[in-house]
Order: structure tokens, then sequence, then C-alpha cells
């Protein structure tokens, strides 16, 4: 019930066509990377995705829901968006932050304390982020703050979770073990859909791939078949070679760089 | 006709005559200066000094009190123009006035003043001057035009009078006598007033009094140094702002009900009545129960009388009255 | 537990988390408020008190307690209206006055994601003033109150469209945008007042333009107190939902905060709460700008704690500001605005230059 999917997404701003009608599904129980180059549309699609912009046409369902029907609390009970770089000014705790996450299950006077504070800390402690429940945010490196921002989207305790560039910031510990966590979440029956700029990442740890390029799905499907060197070198225009993980046997991505691999050549001559 | 420009400027050293006012802070009567059809009158006003070469004949008066006073003296020929009156002027002088044109109801503008090619501007207050008024003192006297503002107005602390007394305004119809060149006029309209005033007995049971100008948050109110305190003390009456050092002030409703004054006099303006006062004092919950509202001891004063000038003595006496009719 | 904490003992641990329970908890904030409402109590008690009138203390207290039945000899009449007609009304207002302004500019800054947003600088006070005095002076046809809503609102509307209208909606966009409107609306007040009047009506330009209580009765306690229980409270209802905000719009949709609804009622709360307080009060400044910024520095920006505790703080500081204002220079008075600009004035200062460092 909870998948994702758009059917024929269509928006515009100012005139400018940033979706052209994206037909994308995500598979409940599965992460999905959804990657294209810069300004492809990645961002807009999964704020369109969340039901937070709405589409000139075509629909955005929640599992069979169209969730253009559903009010704000009831969309924010199903589907989390952790954005890009959002910051604040405001000198708010850590744990005021995650604790916005319950917004939408409790009313404006706040519920119940106990399951609040329980929450928090899980969610805290999912992220690796325990220790700093009281720290201020504006005093947070961007990597924490990145987490803390993805404990907010775990309070709010969705089966489906969008994440634009989660890894953003994070050394690559961290990267390994957010994208680790996603993975859990997914095995656990979640939704996840990740935009990652990282091709490597991507192919390491997603499901699925959805490949966007000029507004539109360039190619979408499990990643050992839809990233090929093919697709890589229309849509990014690079050289890329494909291997099987020697362990895991997952698909490892390594780029072919021009500047080197002629210098290589010239001295192995 | 430019009369200014018929007599050549005399040195101010040949008849120089210093008015009362020039004695700073003194309250006291101007001497009377020795003039003679050639001589000059000059005098300090507010710190400003002026020079008439002759009688001024061409006369824009701003503010009530100075109309009325060129009036009294008979001068009513004089002014060309008047401005910013503050109600009708007193029956005595009616007649008299009746032709006077007024070219604005507020201060007017520095053209308008030139526009009227006066040789004297006369105003009843100081801030009648400005820039943004009828125009700088030392401009317009660069221009010709003598400026001349009611000494109980001055502001300067070394000119504001430290309280207001009958002299100082006989002063002041003595100076504008010498200034015309109609000194008997003046002693004439003195020595009236003179005798108008002894006949004023002081209130025998030595009431308390409120002097209510205007404002109904915050009543303003006259206070201890001005026209509205020597009025009342002629009367016999003790201000409840009297220890305030200045002519008007703002004052609490808290500090009238606290002194509970035996006696109010209002100020009738047209923009805000005497009856609007009393409606206000007998509605307020905190004021329909002072002594002077439950037995409706009210005195009654036209605005333009309640400024220092040549109508002080006439509203004094009027008020006398009204006060020996109260129970 | 770990092993650490059980070598620390039972207490100890016990301690910690009842320490972690409380820290940002509403019992932390119903213990601050309720101090705070104490000292509020004790502010109107204390200032009821304190006047050119020589009353005293038992005096009052013996007015007090025969108005509210408790029976006791009652007072002459006039000392009497001294502390229950013209003392007492005044306080209250002033105390719902500040709340209103106080809670208002908490609300505008945390929706308008701006430090510097305030009814005052924003042009809401003196577009209220100017429909208040269209009421009283041009004889429109509206209730006071009413009438200074709309004019608070359209002030409003006007300074968010000259922000937007130049780009993107800054703070410093925003801050000027308001002066122009403020000026303007003042501009409009003085002449409709000179229009009207004549004499010395400079007297009630400054009453409407720098705020004065001093015309305050029992009809603007009404006022003032109903506009803050009937808007007021609502917005207190807003607090979480204005934490949602604190990065930024869509980030506060995906909470599922309804943006625009909830951008649009609350600034037309704040409009409609600084009306009411502008109709009884005048355009008193600062109070809605710097208490919210004084509590914060107590409370963090957490809205739960920080809308309350702005409103008590800013019903205590107009009750000592007023008290200044018609005590100072006794038996003269102070409009109250002098009060709260001359205290603050130099904190706006201190808040720009220390946005202009980071």
């Amino acid at each position: 019930m909870s998948d994702l999917s758009g059917e024929r997404v269509t928006l515009t701003a100012g005139g400018r066509l940033l979706l052209d009608g994206i037909d994308v599904a995500v598979r409940a129980g599965s992460v999905t990377a959804l990657i294209g180059p810069n300004g492809a549309g990645k961002s807009t699609l999964l704020r369109a995705l969340a039901a937070l912009e709405a589409p000139a046409s075509g629909t955005v369902r929640f599992g069979t829901v169209d969730a253009a029907t559903l009010s704000g609390v009831r969309r924010a009970r199903i589907a989390a968006l952790v954005e890009q770089d959002a910051n604040t000014d405001l000198d708010l705790r850590v744990e005021d932050v995650v604790a916005l996450g319950r917004l939408p299950h409790e009313g404006v006077w706040g519920g119940p304390l106990k399951e609040r504070e329980r929450i928090v800390e899980e969610s805290l402690d999912a992220v690796g982020m325990s220790g700093f429940r009281g720290r201020r945010v504006p005093s947070l490196s961007g990597g924490e703050r990145q987490r803390v921002l993805l404990a907010k989207a775990l309070a709010q305790r969705t089966p489906l979770l969008l994440l634009d560039e989660p890894t953003n910031h994070l050394d690559i510990a961290a990267q390994l073990s957010t994208l680790g966590l996603l993975r859990r979440l997914a095995a656990g029956g979640a939704t996840v859909l990740a935009a990652l700029h990282d091709l490597g990442l991507a192919a390491a740890f997603a499901d699925d791939v959805v490949v966007l390029a000029g507004g539109r799905v360039a190619a979408s499907g499990p990643v050992a078949s839809t990233l090929t060197p093919e697709l890589i070198r229309d849509v990014y225009d690079v050289d890329a070679v494909i291997l099987p993980h020697p362990t895991s046997g997952r698909p490892v991505l390594a780029l072919d760089l021009p500047e080197i691999a002629g210098a290589e050549r010239e001295g192995s001559r | 006709m430019h009369l200014r420009l018929a007599f050549p400027l005399l040195p101010l050293t040949a008849v120089a005559v210093l008015a009362g006012c020039a004695s700073p802070g003194a309250g006291a009567a101007p001497t009377p200066p020795a003039t003679t059809a050639a001589a000059a009158v000059a005098v300090d006003n507010c710190g400003t000094p002026v020079t008439f070469p002759a009688a001024p004949s061409r006369v824009l008066t701003i503010k009530s009190t100075s109309t009325e006073m060129l009036l009294a003296l008979g001068l009513g020929d004089r002014i060309v123009g008047t401005a910013f009156q503050d109600g009708p002027l007193p029956e005595n002088l009616a007649a008299d006035g009746a032709s006077l044109v007024s070219v604005a109801d507020q201060v007017p503008t520095e053209e308008a003043v030139l526009g009227l090619e006066p040789d004297l501007v006369y105003a009843g207050w100081e801030s009648n001057f400005s820039a943004d008024g009828a125009g700088e003192r030392d401009e317009l006297q660069s221009l010709g035009i003598a400026t001349y503002v009611s000494p109980a107005a001055c502001k300067e602390p070394e000119y504001k009078p430290k309280k207001l007394t009958w002299d100082s305004i006989f002063g002041e119809i003595r100076e504008v006598g010498d200034i015309f060149r109609v000194p008997e006029q003046a002693e004439k309209v003195v020595a009236a007033q003179q005798a108008e005033l002894a006949t004023v007995a002081p209130d025998a049971e030595g009431r308390t009094a409120l002097w209510w100008s205007s404002g109904d948050d915050t009543p303003y109110v006259g206070a201890g140094t001005g026209a509205p305190q020597l009025i009342l003390d002629t009367l016999g009456l003790t201000n409840i702002a009297g220890d305030v050092q200045d002519t008007w002030t703002p004052l609490g409703w808290e500090s009238i009900v606290a002194a509970d004054p035996d006696v109010i006099v209002l100020v009738d303006a047209s923009w805000n009545t005497a009856d609007s006062k009393i409606a206000t004092l007998q509605t307020d919950p905190a004021t329909k129960n002072l002594s002077a509202v439950k037995n409706s001891r009210y005195l009654l004063v036209p605005f333009p009388a309640s400024e220092a000038g040549v109508r002080s003595a006439d509203a004094t006496v009027d008020l006398a009255a009204q006060l020996a009719d109260l129970s | 537990m770990t092993a650490t904490e059980e070598a620390a003992g039972p207490g100890v641990t016990g301690a910690t988390r009842a320490l972690a329970a409380l820290r940002g908890s509403r019992l932390t904030l119903a213990g601050v408020g309720l101090l705070g409402v104490v000292l509020l109590g004790a502010s109107i008690a204390v200032a009821v008190t304190i006047g050119p009138a020589d009353i005293g203390v038992g005096e009052v207290f013996r007015s007090l307690s025969s108005h509210l039945g408790i029976g006791s000899t009652p007072l002459s009449a006039l000392r009497d209206g001294i502390v229950w007609e013209l003392r007492l009304p005044r306080l209250l207002t002033a105390a719902a006055v500040g709340a209103g302004l106080a809670l208002s500019g908490a609300v505008m800054q945390a929706i308008t994601r701006n430090a510097l947003a305030d009814p005052y600088l924003l042009g809401l006070s003196s577009g209220a003033s100017l429909g208040a005095v269209a009421v009283l002076l041009l004889g429109v046809g509206l209730l006071l109150p009413v009438a200074a809503f709309l004019g608070a609102m359209l002030a409003l509307l006007a300074t968010l469209a000259l922000a937007r209208s130049a780009g993107a909606i800054t703070p410093a966009r925003t801050v000027l945008a308001g002066v122009a409107v403020s000026s303007l609306a003042a501009a409009i007040t003085s002449l409709v007042i000179f229009w009207t009047a004549t004499g010395d009506s400079y007297r009630e330009i400054l009453g409407w333009l720098l705020g004065s209580l001093a015309g305050a009765r029992w009809p603007a306690v009404a006022i003032a107190v109903v506009a803050l229980a009937v808007v007021g409270v609502p917005l207190l209802a807003g607090a979480r939902v204005l934490d949602a905000f604190a990065f930024g719009d869509t980030s506060a949709a995906a909470l599922g905060v309804n943006v625009p609804g909830v951008r649009w009622t609350l600034l037309g709360g704040t409009a409609l709460l600084t009306g009411a307080m502008v109709s009884v009060s005048g355009s008193i400044g600062f109070v809605g700008l710097v208490l919210p910024h004084a509590v914060r520095l107590l409370t963090g920006p957490g809205h739960r704690a920080l809308l309350p505790l702005s409103a008590l703080a800013g019903a205590i500081f107009l009750v000592w500001a007023d008290t200044a204002a018609r005590s100072l220079f006794d038996p003269r008075e102070l409009p109250v605005g002098v009060v709260t600009a001359i205290l603050g004035a130099p904190v706006f200062a201190l808040l720009l230059a220390r946005r202009t460092r980071t």
C-alpha cells in the first residue's frame, strides 16, 4: 500500500517547464535513487512527489490514494521530506527541531510528552546524534545539521521518506551509515526515494534508480539493468565502466577520466 | 503706499529707546520713550532688535491678541489683514473690526505675508515666525518688514516673563502705543483697565480653581506663570496647577481629581467647546463626583481672552461677575 | 541502563532523568508562566498605589476590596474614583495592550522570519491609528476597533506588497517598506487632525502617534481584554506551528502546515490584535519588537514558551512604562510611547548591530 508513484506529472514555474510528464513508481520496501545532472529537476520532483508542490497536470499517489486529496496533516503522516541544505537562523535546540517531526501527530497544544521524548530519542539515535540533543542548531556543522534534519523526518514516522541529497556535507563514514539507515528502513517496509548526485553511492546502495534529465525520465528500473555505461554517457556525457563488487556482487561504478587515462597509456608505452 | 521708503533710516543710536521688556525677566512697564515725529522707536522684542522709523501703516496681525490690541488702541485702519484668529472679536471691538479681512485661518505662509506688502507683522506667538509659518523674523526684517511678538509670549529664557503681571500687559499696551505714535491712547486704555480691575474683589472664600484649556485624555491647563495664573490671582482663586513653572501644562486627571478644585474655568473654543468639556466632566466616572461638577461651579472664558493681552482685564472682570453669581 | 549510570547510583540517574524530562517541557513553561502571572499581579498591585495623588496603600486596597465585594469602609467618592476609575482601568489596559503588542511582535517575527518585525516598524500601528482617527474625526461609520483593524491590515498589506515589489522579501527591505508605509499613515493621520481641528490639536496628534494610556477607562479595558482573549489566545495555539516555520515554508509544509493559510490567519490575527490595542492606546512603539527578543534570551526561540511569556513580559513592561509616564514628572504626564521609545530604541539599535555582524 505504501508505494509512491507519479503519473504524467508536469510542473511549470514562471512559464518554465520544470517537469515534463514524469512517470515514476517507487516500490514499498525498497530504496530508489533519483539521479541526474544539475538542474535536471530532482528537487522539484521530490517536492512534487511529497505533494508539497501541486503539479500543473498529472497525479501523485501515496499507495492508491491521490495525494492531492489529502489534508496537510494526513499527508505529513504519510510522507516526510528531508530538504537539501535547509537552515535556520533561529537558535533552536537539536531536540526541539527533531520534536517538530511530531507536529502532524499532535494537536496545537502538544501531545503525550513521554511518547514525544521517546521518539525524539530514538530518531536521534538512529542518525547517530544522541549526544547532540541539547546543542543549538546554528552551532552544528553542515553534516551534523543534515543528520538532525533526517532525524526530524524520522520522527514523523512516515511510511514514505523522500530525501534530497541526504549525504551532502557528510564524511564518508557518515555517508555510509546514513545510507545503511535508509536500507534498514526499507527493509522494515518503508518506501525510500533519495536524490543522490554521487552515482557510485547510488549504484552501491539503491535497489532501483530513476534517471532524470531535462525534466524528463531518461530511464528507470533496477540499478543493475538501468545504470549502464551507455546511459551514463548519454545523460552525463562521461565515460564509465560498471564492475561487479568482488565480495557483494553489487554494481560498482568506475569513471573513466580522459586526462589520467591518456597519461597512463603514454607512461606504459 | 510705502511709508518706510519715504523716511530715511535714522542711525540706531539717534533716539534708541529701549522698551520695558528689554531688562531681562522684568515684567515691568516700559519707560515711556520721548517720541517726536522724526525720532525712530527701537525696541528689543523677545531678543530681536526692531526699529520703527515711523508708525507702521500696513500691519498684518496673527492671532486674536494682536488684532484686538490694535483695535483697542484705535488703530484698526492700519490693519491690512488678519490671520489665525482664535474666535470672534469681543463686543466692544466688533464694530471697529467688522471690515477686517482674514487672509488665513491658520498661520499664513511667508508668500501670503509678502503678498500683503505689510510694514509690520504683529504676532501673538513667537512660533508664528518660522520658515514654515509666516517666515523667520530676520528674513522678514531684511525685506523691510518689521516684526513684533506680544512680549508676554516671548520664549527665550531671558525674555519669557518669570511670572506675568498686569504691568507686563500694560507694558505691551504702552510699547505698541509708542510704536504707533499714539502714547496718549495707550495711557487711556491702561488707565481704563486699571480702573476696571480695581473693582474686582478677591474671592472671599479663597477657593481653588482649575483652568482647563483643551485636551480630553490629558487636560491642558493654565499653569503658574501666564495669563491664567494672573487672572486667577486677581480673582483670589488658587490655581491647582500653580506650582508648575510654565504658562500651560498637561495635567493628568488623577492630579485634578486629587486636588478637587472648587471652581473650574472652562475655555470655550470652537474646536473644544465649554459644553463638550462639561459633558465630559459629568459623564466620566472619575470626574463626575468633583465638587465643582456636582455643584456646576463653572466659569466660562472665550479662548481669545485666555491669552495675555488687551482683553485680559475685561476677561477678569467678566469672570469675577460669574464667580459672584456662583452659589 | 548502562554500567556507568548504575555505578553513579539510582539517585543520580533519577535526578538526571527528571532534569531531562523537565528541559523545555510544559512543566518548566508552566512554572515560568506562573511566576510571570504572579509578577504581573504584583506589578499591578504595586503600581496602583503609585501616582500623583497622595493615596495610602491601605486606602487603595480598601477601594479595591469594596468594589470586589469583599466589603469594607468605602473611601470618599473622589479618592475611590482615582483608584477605581483612573488608576486601575489604566493599569489593566496597559497590561492588556502590552501583552497584545508583544504577542503580535513575536508572531510577526516568526511568520516573516524577520527578527526586526514588529507592529510598529511594519506600519500596522500607524495604519491602525489612521483608522481610529478616521472614525473619531471624519465620522467614518465603523466601530473604532474595527476601523483600527482595517487600517492595520491595509498597512500590513501595503508593507508586504512594497517589500515584495523589488524582488525577494528580505528583513531589511520589509523594515524599509514598513517605514515608508508608517510615515505615510502618520502623515495622513496628522493631516486629518489638522484638517478637522484647530488650536492646539498637535497634542492629540502626539497622543495617537506616540501612544498614550491617559484616556483609558473601563470601556478601554473591555476592548483590550476581549481582543486579547478572542485573538491572543488562538494566536498562542499557533506556537508549535510557528516553530515549524524555522526551516522555511517548504519545511513547514512538509510537516503538514497549510503555509499560506496559517501565514494569513496569523498575520490577520496580529493586525486584529494591534488594531484593537491601538484603538485604545494610540501607536505605542517598540513593545512588540523588544520584549520578544528579551524573552528569547531567557527561553530560546521555541514559540511554545516564547509566545505566552512575551505576552506576560509585555504586560509587565507596559504597566511599569505607563506608571513611569504618569508619575515621573508629576503632575505632568508623558505620552507612554516616549518612555517605550527611550527604552526600546537602543535595543533596536543593538539588534541591528548584531544582525550586521552575523
